[in-house]
């Protein structure tokens, strides 16, 4: 079965220009964000997997002992190892050759690297079944949406995730018309695995898709039929690579995984605000990822999407509506359809934990960026831009047009990812006035650090609320913050109380006041005019300035 | 050929709508910022407030999420009761510092000022005096946890506050009555409180024990024609919805003159008693709370004693 293009050098040299430079600008842009909770909790734990990696160079007998895994494995045991096993490596070669200007650069680089690698595959799978116009334009468009370029930058698995599930994706795809790459499916899937839990969905998604076009060849009368080798290669060879690569499943290995799988089908539900209401138990509305992905990411790109998708209707006909003889090919789009709409509906279930933010169905984007792809090339064409010029360069200016606004909402979105909404929720305003969540993560402090540290040019201490103290001490080591700046346990031995804006939050804003006396904040970060940060001053030392 | 025709009309429009929506984002994107208020504009409403500010106008922001910028500059003025009301007795004007049209009131306000941005309302409202508010003079009361027949007197102490943070409940003040120290939340003083709507409520904290009371004794208040009593408990446990009801028991001269059941969901909510008949200038005022089961019943009420009839 073969109904994609082949790639070829020219396709490569566009992907791994895309992939450069996307990632040189998340380098660029990244001293500008503070590190959030979760980055935290990673950079602890590579840093303790690193201690194990070394010790395997040191004393490898030492390092395969049980105890010696489990000690430095046992934190952060929620998550899957290949993520933070890569940041270890990234710290270890920043501490041994230096090749960053920060360690949080250090930390971050894996993730960054998976973002400049997921532009690129976003291009060679689009350039594979449309014009290169419409790949460039979906790569880009994954590129410019502003929650994707704030996660790009971090330490977390939110895009690398979404990187090794739509490489398992493609991998899958190509295995259905060419046998070699079957061995890949189990790999990346393992990887996926190795990640996040978030490609759990993969194979249902794969079986759904698989199912239909077996329901084709059956229509069509076909005599060779699609291979389902993929599957055993997944189910094989892709939990091989999540143990391989997590040494905490070494030991216990089955009461371990369940441990793992009990965690996250039990997950905690966080409070997340979405149109007034701070939600805190299940049922999250089902709008959710619908209008979160509405209000945050380019109207236009949308707009794109939908028409892609319509302009590839015939392509997504049930397998019913056939007619003998039709030839359906590998249905690309109906898997497309599967892995864009499966992490969505996934959250929106009633009995899915609560979430929230944009990044628990972020896989879900480089598949709605390929049908914006589609979308551009269905109305180039039939629009017949070029034949009236007789020119191609209309057809690029009108693709360049379509990535202005999220060129522009990204560029604006920066530092304050998580804040941004899209001029269709009203902006960041129209947002706050609607009653959607602000920010999560503590992150945004690091926009307070040049006032922080201005406030307090001989040292003290801040209650940093929903910062971390790794957070914090990585913008020490980064040099934002001044190290005789430290972090205060309680508000009451403070120089500075920090509060964090989101709905929730009301109650530290209010501990705030009665510690102090007072309802009066010294310092308001805005964005766009909307409180991000309220700072409270110590009225009992006052000998600062 | 007229089919053909008909598909490329079509899109043709497709094609301008698309164009039309990048123009609408890139346009909308510098409107919207273009029109938030400049620190400038916040300045000078703040300063026309400030000169024309009594000790009770109450300053309100619209929308709600600009409270911590109107704070930021009139916070001053604001004591936490203001901030914090139980209710709305004692209040003579409302300033309300409005931005992007938000508005908190339907009337016409009796002055209206726009510094590029900023819209300035006042409203005269005629509310109750307040004689007496309880919550503000929680440090003369006398505390007693009950047990049995006897009662142990809680003292009043300079402790340690709570650290702070979310989810761990209104901050413990540094000044209050300790009951129990093996039961740090056994305490009783003045803090403010998140009620179910998470609006801020200056209030007693006085935590159940269980089904002996604790009670807080007031000597010699003002009474006026009605006692106004509010209560609630923090956001935290009362949005669960999964516990039982506080009893508060409010007895005026050993006559137990009202009684407030809080069940969760009931939010931020009370009793008026009119004292009008009791035909007593002062009197001793006491406050009970109770409970089956004490777990998670952070209860903070607030009370006053007013006079008048005010329409709000």
């Amino acid at each position: 079965m073969s109904d994609g293009r082949a790639l070829n050098r020219r396709d490569h040299l566009i992907g791994a220009g895309l992939c450069v430079a996307y990632v040189l600008l998340l380098v660029g842009t990244a001293p500008d964000l503070a590190m959030s909770r979760d980055e935290s909790f990673y950079v602890y734990a590579a840093k303790s997997y690193a201690t194990w990696v070394s010790q395997i160079f040191s004393d490898p007998t030492l390092a395969f002992e049980r105890e010696s895994i489990d000690r430095a494995w046992a934190y952060n045991w929620e998550h899957p190892a290949w993520m933070k096993l890569s940041f270890a490596w990234s710290w270890l070669a920043q501490k041994h050759l230096a090749l960053f200007p920060n360690e949080s650069l250090a930390f971050r680089f894996p993730g960054m690297l998976t973002a400049g690698l997921l532009l690129w595959l976003i291009y060679a799978w689009g350039a594979s079944v449309m014009r290169r116009q419409g790949a460039l334009f979906a790569a880009l468009a994954f590129a410019l949406m502003p929650r994707v370029f704030y996660h790009s930058h971090l330490a977390c698995f939110d895009i690398p995730i979404a990187f090794f599930i739509t490489l398992t994706a493609y991998t899958y795809w190509r295995a259905l018309a060419d046998s070699r790459w079957v061995p890949l499916v189990g790999l990346a899937f393992g990887l996926a695995l190795a990640t996040k839990h978030n490609s759990w969905l993969l194979p249902g998604i794969f079986l759904v898709h698989f199912l239909w076009i077996r329901r084709d060849e059956a229509r069509a009368a076909r005599i060779d039929r699609s291979s389902i080798a993929w599957l055993p290669s997944m189910l094989i060879v892709g939990p091989l690579v999540l143990i391989g690569t997590w040494p905490w499943l070494w030991h216990d290995t089955w009461s371990r995984l369940l441990r793992y799988a009990s965690f996250h089908l039990r997950h905690v539900h966080y409070t997340y605000e979405y149109l007034g209401i701070s939600y805190f138990e299940p049922p999250l509305p089902v709008s959710v990822p619908f209008v979160m992905t509405l209000f945050t990411v380019s109207l236009t790109v949308l707009a794109l999407s939908l028409l892609g998708l319509y302009h590839r209707r015939e392509a997504l006909r049930a397998p019913w509506r056939l007619k003998l003889g039709d030839v359906a090919g590998r249905r690309t789009e109906v898997l497309w359809l599967g892995c864009m709409l499966a992490p969505m509906l996934a959250i929106a279930l009633p009995t899915s934990p609560i979430f929230g933010g944009t990044k628990h169905w972020i896989t879900a984007y480089p598949f709605l960026a390929l049908f914006a792809g589609w979308g551009l090339v269905a109305i180039i064409e039939r629009s017949e831009l070029e034949a009236w010029a007789g020119l191609r360069w209309p057809s690029w200016a009108f693709a360049a047009l379509c990535l202005l606004p999220g060129a522009a909402e990204t560029a604006h979105s920066h530092p304050f990812g998580l804040s941004h909404y899209t001029p269709i929720a009203g902006g960041v305003p129209g947002a706050a006035d609607l009653g959607m969540n602000r920010q999560f993560w503590g992150f945004t402090t690091g926009s307070l650090a040049t006032w922080i540290s201005s406030k307090l040019p001989e040292g003290g201490s801040v209650w940093i609320c929903d910062t971390t103290n790794g957070a914090w001490a990585m913008m020490q080591r980064d040099g934002l913050i001044p190290s005789n700046v430290g972090v205060a346990s309680s508000m009451g031995s403070a120089d500075f109380v920090l509060v964090h804006h989101e709905a929730h939050f009301n109650e530290v804003d209010y501990q705030a006041w009665v510690a102090y006396g007072s309802v009066q904040p010294v310092f308001v970060l805005r964005y766009d005019g909307v409180p991000i940060i309220s700072v409270y001053e110590n009225p009992i030392d006052t000998n600062r300035d | 050929m007229a089919e053909a025709g008909r598909k490329l009309s079509l899109a043709a429009w497709v094609w301008v709508l698309i164009a039309g929506l990048a123009v609408f984002e890139l346009v909308a994107h510098p409107l919207i910022r273009a029109a938030t208020p400049s620190d400038e504009s916040w300045e000078a409403a703040s300063a026309f407030v400030r000169a024309r500010y009594q000790p009770t106008d109450r300053i309100v922001a619209a929308p709600s999420w600009a409270d911590p910028i109107v704070r930021s500059h009139l916070g001053d003025l604001l004591s936490l009761r203001m901030a914090a009301p139980s209710h709305l007795a004692g209040i003579d004007r409302v300033w309300e510092l409005s931005i992007r049209g938000a508005s908190t009131r339907d009337e016409p306000p009796a002055l209206e000022e726009d510094f590029a941005g900023v819209r300035i309302r006042m409203w005269p409202v005629s509310t109750d005096d307040v004689l007496y508010d309880f919550v503000e003079d929680v440090e003369h009361a006398e505390v007693e946890l009950v047990a049995g027949d006897g009662s142990k007197v809680c003292p009043w102490v300079s402790a340690r506050p709570a650290p702070g943070g979310l989810g761990r409940g209104p901050m413990t003040p540094k000044e209050r009555f300790v009951c129990d120290p093996r039961r740090p939340w056994l305490w009783v003083g003045a803090t403010v409180m998140p009620d179910l709507e998470l609006r801020p409520r200056r209030c007693i904290w006085q935590h159940p024990a269980g089904t002996e009371p604790v009670r807080v004794t007031f000597l010699d208040a003002p009474l006026g024609e009605r006692l106004v009593i509010r209560g609630g408990i923090d956001y935290n446990g009362e949005r669960r919805r999964n516990h039982g009801p506080v009893t508060l028991r409010v007895w005026i001269d050993d006559r137990l003159a009202g009684e407030l059941v809080h069940h969760d969901g009931d939010g931020w909510s009370g009793i008026d008693i009119d004292t009008s008949d009791l035909a007593l200038e002062r009197a001793e005022v006491r406050f009970e709370t109770t409970a089956q089961d004490p777990t998670a019943r952070l209860f903070c009420w607030s009370a006053s004693t007013l006079q008048g009839a005010g329409d709000e």
